[in-house]
């Protein structure tokens, strides 16, 4: 019998430079970390589209990470500062709608950190996995 | 709110080269309705009326305007409109003017200070069927005339909630003021900071109740000064953000975006 458990679904949206590097590198150092995660490449954190984020949320994702260059590192000089504004006015407003902001989450993975990569994906698991499947505007129907 | 002045002073300004047309109020076809008038003639300045009852923002005729295509070469004619506005009014033009959405050197801002305005809703209440009403206002005091019948009627009764605790009723930047300026109240935020309070399953009980009512009529968005973007994403085919059907999930994500949409001009994001 397979047990009925949550396992939640998070969508990534990493950065061609720095993330997505790190997240490469992760594999090709062999660095376990839950399959939960659901990785969109872009070319930077600054192209992000708020509506990703809601549109991720609403069509099944229980959780959103965004990662990007270090503060100052960007490859296109301030893209993850733009990000980091949006998440951070997109979280307040959850927060204010009452949905768990900790559902967005944003980190910075340069192409040289593998091992925090993992890292980030089994915090981010864990503490989607502590909230909850998402249900305040999911679409019907999923 | 003194009509006659601003009578006297749209004439002074219609009678400028420049000016093409004065946008302000004009008494409606029904019950105590009023409608936006566009006046580009001397001839027809009486039409403009200001009154208690001119409740909706002008301000949205600035940017809600057909804009044809220049031919190359060209450059758009630039036309100078004038605009009546109360207070409240006078934020969003400020607002606009900031994001660029027009060009202050084209618009006369005619500023009125404004001792507030009747809710319309409750006065339909208090006074039903009314074929053809107007209001005035004297003192602490509304004389609403109905069909030809006058009553007073208590300037609380019939205020509108935000007026009774309006932070702006004097415009904030305008070329020609009408009156004298008035008193501020303070402001009330006790409603919000209550509803903060709530926790969060509460508030969005509340929000998933809001939603759940929508029909997405989009009025909410046609109605606002601040939403003038020429190709708008709320309706957009390709890529489809939001589907067409008023269900509760794309209600939800069509009042975030809007939502989040006024957070981005208001932080610069």
């Amino acid at each position: 019998m397979v047990e009925d458990t949550f396992e939640p679904k998070i969508i990534a949206f990493l950065c061609n430079w720095c993330s997505y590097a790190g997240a490469d590198l992760a594999g090709v150092s062999r660095i376990q970390y839950p399959p939960n995660v659901k990785i969109v490449r872009m070319m930077c954190t600054g192209r992000l589209n708020p509506l990703f984020i809601i549109k991720a949320l609403q069509q099944g994702a229980d959780g959103v990470l965004i990662s990007g260059c270090h503060p100052g590192e960007c490859h296109y000089l301030e893209g993850n500062y733009l990000a980091r504004r949006r998440l951070t006015v997109m979280r307040k407003l959850f927060e204010y709608m009452g949905i768990d902001p900790r559902r967005l989450r944003m980190s910075w993975v340069s192409a040289s950190e593998g091992s925090k990569f993992g890292e980030v994906i089994r915090e981010v698991t864990e503490d989607v996995r502590a909230i909850g499947p998402m249900k305040e505007f999911k679409r019907e129907g999923l | 709110m003194d009509t006659a002045k601003m009578r006297d002073e749209v004439k002074g300004v219609l009678s400028r080269e420049d000016v093409k047309y004065v946008i302000g109020y004009e008494k409606g076809t029904y019950g105590f309705r009023v409608s936006p008038a566009f006046i580009d003639k001397v001839e027809d300045v009486d039409k403009l009326i200001i009154s208690p009852l001119c409740v909706n923002n002008l301000a949205l005729y600035l940017t809600n305007k057909d804009k044809p295509p220049v031919p190359r070469g060209q450059t758009a004619e630039t036309e100078t409109v004038g605009l009546v506005v109360k207070g409240c009014d006078s934020r969003a033009v400020v607002q606009i003017l900031i994001e660029g959405g027009y060009p202050r050197e084209n618009l006369i801002i005619i500023g009125i200070p404004c001792t507030g305005v009747v809710d319309i809703k409750k006065l339909n209440e208090k006074f039903p069927d009314c074929l053809e009403g107007d209001v005035e206002e004297k003192d602490d005091k509304f004389i609403v005339t109905v069909d030809g019948q006058k009553h007073d009627v208590p300037k609380d009764e019939l205020l509108l909630k935000k007026c009774k605790t309006c932070k702006y009723p004097n415009p904030v930047e305008y070329d020609i003021l009408i009156g004298d300026k008035v008193q501020e109240r303070s402001e009330d935020y006790s409603d919000v900071t209550s509803f903060e309070e709530m926790s969060g399953e509460e508030r969005w009980a509340f929000f998933e109740s809001e939603f759940s009512k929508c029909i997405r009529c989009s009025a909410c968005r046609n109605v606002c000064p601040l939403c003038y973007c020429q190709v708008c994403v709320l309706e957009s085919l390709k890529p489809q953000w939001i589907r067409r059907s008023p269900t509760l999930s794309d209600n939800t994500v069509y009042h975030i975006t809007r939502a989040f949409s006024f957070g981005r001009k208001m932080c610069g994001l």
